[in-house]
């Protein structure tokens, strides 16, 4: 059967369903089957899953006309969620069935029974479903050579996603595996529009490499009306200058959702969520069964069971956080509203995208600003989806804690021999500029534990056998490493259960560390008591109280974006010369800009405003740069850094995405700060370097970096596993690392990772040239200003000092328990 | 360095900023929560903890020895992690120069056997009586005598004007006794909840400062 004979049996089977294919689905089908490798740009609920697996299918199908069927693994699709591997595997089955083709499909993921994996090793299913942690985890396991090598071809859905991620890197070292042992296999991503295709492309299929040649971008372009419209107040005098909740919009929320079939209200983090929910609930019960919640931390029988009443429009309205973001295509949704800015134009408009599926329908999605200034973001976003401005994912570069972990992997499979390994490694665009030298240090940090061979050590974890193979013989390290491959994210998270039996999710250890047996909390929408917490479990009694404590998930803030702060500051530049009609968010925000002017500027283009004031709390310093919050917590950081070098002086740093405050005990002499040349780009990153934050910041993402390489040990969640004598914090090791050994590849990769990824180091380049441009305007202001609320107010602060800690201990005091 | 005196019970004492306490009329330098072992524990589990920990422990006791000079050492508890390994070998040697006369009193972390330690001259106590002082690892109240404890690993969190927060570790002391930080290199502190009038003594690099408590 040759390729158009192939492509026809699918055809017909399309028009069968009563579907034709679009022409990307024919383009794909035909390029998959000339032997190309590519990615698919394409939204979903587009039919993004038949393009790809109907020319696996059919390649197979081919085949099996030549010679009988082979048993074992022909096929894996990679998913980010294993949320969604049951809908994809019931679109290939529905496939196969109606083709009636003898391969059976599989799923394999951290769900997935012990027996049922007991069984896929003994017999592979000939498709297989899973997710990046579980291949790596087929990796872990002896023989997998064997097991993969018919592979014909490999899909990665959903590549946006794990692309500006660790995730991401595991995948493209599995893929480099995987490429060595199955010459002849495919490799296929399917991306959400991103900024950076192309690039996204390179990274997948491996930079300059033979795959990457014989590849095919294929857009579906399909594009789609979609409409942005701002819940406004119907008057601005009661609308709040600060805060997150929006709950003042409540009932202006309530009619949008009664005048549609289903609404999903995106949240930005699970607090938010659960608030939202719970007022919505006290204001109408009424509503009570016809809205539900939706989000990570809840357990996954009550998410599936959300998901399917959205599908069986049982449902109302949903509130929900990201986790609604991906996959699973909801016809039924009518509406979607937006709480809070969503950070990024991309982020937005694929949950814009999650209502009106139908082909042609209009997508509406309503966007309700949590405080005044956020109804400029609001006039930005509408500006961004008209445009279809769409921002880059950034891949990571020489994450030597996942190259820790992957040959861990491979050692504790079959072993490993170095040179074999080095150039598929380096052939990745992950590790593309990783030296020979940097190679040697990560053996001989599996194999020594240090650089130099030390008298007294009883390092252990990879051997180097006689012939060189690198292995791991101890079945204690092996189980530790295969229970920890999953583990990415990394804060301890203990399982929240009633006392009489019933899981109702997870929750973060550092919430539950400030409460008390007794304390009220809410959690997965109801308020409950806390009876105790007993080994990683927390143990909680309905409660009858009316307020209680919410938990604010770590993870919960993000930046924006860079092309969401450029369409942000154009906007806010139009405040005083609006380009044509003024839009209704800017009329709406005319209020505050009047009360704004009174007290200080509103920026124009040439501008850069500073603030100065003084309150009970201190005296403070405000900047708007509008560059977004990770920006602005380097800024912030280096400004205070610089000022500190003129005197002693100690800063706590607070920032948004608008701008950010240097506050301080003592009064900044402002006329000196300008003398200085402070926002100059000369000698940015060492100065960057020593200002404290930049520490503080690298602290944290030691965290994910000593978890993925395995340094600290966090357990398995929902089993207990006797390791205490080997629990340390991450913090600690932080610590030592610094003391004794700075020159660790991994210390420093928490730093050159605050610089890349949360200092955006580029971004903050650009900002300072572009700041070295404005006239810098100076306004002392009697008491803070609107634009100054929302930042001076925020209670998540950096810090930094050039006093000696002594000098600033004297004056401090600690606080008694009353 | 800089030591603080202090009076307890009409008794001078000493608090040395690397975590060490020395008690002047009897010579009886006090220390809290080694930790000897840890380090190589984790290395022993795959985990690259590096090696120079170890030795730091070794140079801070014998900083702390040149300094004061005790005639005793007492050890209050946690003085290894865990069981034997490399790190024993070393302090067998350690203290096999040491003049010192030297106590453990076992902490909840000791589980290598009162032999091993009888062996090299150190003496084994579950809890041991001075004078009008008791010295115990858990902190403990007993009537008539004042507690000298670690275990718990004390830090204190500073709160400064422009929201600015420190925490460090700390000496201290309540009305039922006298906390020592961990002197170990690889430890890690508890952040303790002051009451009005307790006192404590802030470890901050080269200094031990006196902590003002406010409502």
């Amino acid at each position: 059967m040759n390729r158009k004979e192939l492509e026809a049996i699918a055809r017909d089977w399309f028009y069968e369903q009563g579907w034709k294919p679009f022409p990307f689905q024919r383009k794909v089908w035909t390029a998959f089957l000339q032997g190309k490798n590519g990615l698919l740009n394409a939204p979903t609920g587009s039919g993004k899953t038949y393009a790809l697996w109907v020319p696996i299918v059919l390649f197979h199908l081919q085949k099996l006309k030549k010679d009988n069927k082979k048993k074992g693994l022909k096929a894996i699709w990679i998913t980010p969620l294993r949320a969604l591997s049951v809908e994809i595997k019931q679109s290939a089955e529905r496939f196969l069935k109606d083709l009636d083709l003898p391969f059976t499909v599989g799923i394999r993921t951290g769900d997935t029974s012990q027996k049922e994996r007991a069984a896929q090793k003994r017999s592979m299913p000939d498709l297989l479903i899973t997710t990046p942690e579980s291949l790596q985890l087929l990796l872990a396991s002896k023989n997998y050579q064997n097991t993969c090598k018919d592979l014909s071809a490999i899909v990665v859905d959903e590549w946006h996603e794990l692309l500006g991620s660790k995730r991401g890197v595991q995948m493209e070292l599995a893929l480099s595996r995987l490429k060595a042992i199955t010459p002849g296999m495919r490799i296929w991503g399917i991306s959400a529009t991103i900024g950076n295709l192309d690039q996204a492309r390179e990274v997948l299929l491996g930079k300059g490499s033979r795959a990457y040649h014989n590849s095919v971008l294929v857009k579906a372009n399909l594009r789609k009306k979609i409409t942005v419209r701002s819940i406004i107040p119907k008057t601005m005098d009661t609308f709040p200058w600060r805060g997150h909740l929006g709950l003042h919009l409540l009932e202006e929320v309530v009619s949008i959702i009664r005048k549609s079939k289903t609404t999903l209200l995106f949240t930005n983090t699970r607090a938010q969520c659960e608030i939202w929910f719970q007022k919505l609930l006290s204001a109408h019960p009424e509503f009570a069964g016809e809205i539900a919640m939706h989000h990570g931390s809840i357990n996954k029988e009550t998410r599936i069971w959300v998901e399917q009443a959205i599908r069986n429009e049982s449902l109302k309205a949903v509130v929900c956080t990201s986790s609604l973001d991906l996959g699973v295509d909801f016809a039924p949704v009518e509406t979607i509203i937006q709480i809070g800015g969503p950070k990024g134009v991309a982020r937005f408009l694929q949950r814009a995208g999650r209502s009106g599926h139908r082909p042609g329908e209009e997508s509406v999605i309503y966007f309700l600003p949590t405080h005044a200034i956020e109804l400029v973001e609001a006039a930005a976003l509408k500006k961004a989806v008209k445009h279809q401005v769409i921002e880059d994912r950034i891949p990571y570069i020489n994450s030597f804690d996942v190259l820790v972990q992957y040959l861990t992997t491979l050692a504790v499979s079959d072993g490993f021999y170095p040179d074999e390994i080095f150039p598929e490694v380096v052939s990745t665009f992950c590790y593309q500029s990783m030296t020979r030298e940097q190679y040697q240090w990560i053996l001989n940090f599996l194999t020594r534990g240090s650089q130099s061979l030390q008298a007294y050590d009883e390092y252990k974890k990879v051997e180097i056998e006689d012939d060189g193979l690198f292995k791991v013989h101890s079945r204690a390290v092996a189980m530790r490493h295969r229970l920890q491959i999953g583990t990415i994210v990394s804060d301890a998270v203990l399982s929240v259960k009633y006392v009489k039996g019933g899981y109702l999710g997870s929750i973060e250890e550092w919430f539950v560390s400030k409460l008390k047996p007794g304390d009220v909390f809410t959690f997965a929408g109801r308020n409950l008591e806390l009876f105790r917490i007993k080994q990683m479990q927390v143990l909680v009694k309905k409660s009858r109280q009316r307020t209680a404590k919410v938990p604010s998930w770590m993870g919960g803030r993000m930046s924006f974006s860079s092309e969401m702060s450029d369409l942000l500051r154009e906007q806010l530049y139009e405040a005083d010369h609006p380009e044509g009609r003024p839009s209704a968010e800017m009329k709406a925000l005319s209020a505050i800009f009047e009360r704004q002017r009174r007290e200080s500027i509103v920026p124009g283009k040439d501008e850069f405003l500073m603030e100065s004031f003084k309150t009970r709390e201190g005296y403070h310093l405000l900047f708007y740069p509008f560059e977004g919050r990770f920006v602005h917590e380097a800024l912030g950081s280096l400004l205070a850094y610089r000022l500190s070098l003129l005197s002693p002086i100690s800063f706590s740093i607070a920032f948004n995405d608008y701008g950010f405050e240097l506050l301080s005990d003592q009064e900044v002499d402002v006329e000196r700060l300008l003398d200085n040349d402070l926002f100059s780009t000369d000698y940015l990153k060492s100065d960057l370097e020593k200002s404290l934050n930049a520490s503080e910041m690298a602290r944290r993402k030691f965290r994910d970096i000593a978890v993925i390489s395995g340094m600290v040990f966090t357990g398995y969640p929902n089993k207990l596993i006797k390791s205490k004598h080997l629990q340390s914090s991450s913090q600690l090791l932080f610590e030592v690392f610094k003391d004794y050994e700075p020159d660790n590849l991994l210390f420093q990769q928490s730093f050159i990772e605050t610089f890349q990824h949360q200092l955006e180091e580029g971004r903050l380049q650009l900002a300072l040239e572009r700041i070295q441009q404005q006239q810098i305007i100076w306004r002392p202001c009697n008491k803070p200003t609107p634009f100054s609320f929302p930042i001076i107010t925020d209670r998540l602060r950096a810090k930094l000092s050039s006093e000696k800690l002594a000098d600033r201990i004297k004056r401090m005091t600690a606080q008694y328990d009353k | 360095m800089k030591t603080r005196a202090i009076q307890i019970e009409h008794q001078n004492f000493q608090l040395h900023p690397r975590g060490a306490v020395y008690w002047e009329a009897q010579q009886i330098l006090l220390i809290a929560d080694v930790h000897f072992g840890k380090v190589m524990h984790f290395r022993k589990h795959g985990s690259a903890v590096p090696m120079e920990a170890i030795y730091e422990n070794f140079k801070n006791l014998n900083q702390v020895l040149d300094y004061f000079r005790p005639k005793r050492v007492i050890f209050l508890g946690d003085l290894f992690h865990s069981y034997q390994n490399m790190e024993w070998d070393l302090f067998r040697e350690w203290i096999k120069e040491r003049q010192e006369a030297y106590m453990l009193i076992v902490g909840n972390h000791d589980v290598i056997a009162a032999e091993q330690y009888e062996a090299l001259g150190v003496n084994v106590e579950e809890e041991y009586t001075l004078d009008s002082f008791f010295l115990t690892h858990h902190p403990e109240t007993k009537e008539g005598v004042f507690n000298i404890a670690g275990h718990l690993h004390p830090g204190v969190r500073f709160y400064g004007m422009g929201k600015q927060k420190i925490s460090v570790s700390c000496f201290y002391q309540n009305e039922n006794g006298l906390i020592l930080p961990a002197f170990g290199a690889f430890t890690g502190k508890h952040l303790m909840v002051p009451k009005s009038g307790d006192q404590i003594f802030a470890v901050v690099g080269d200094e031990v400062i006196p902590v003002q408590l406010s409502p």
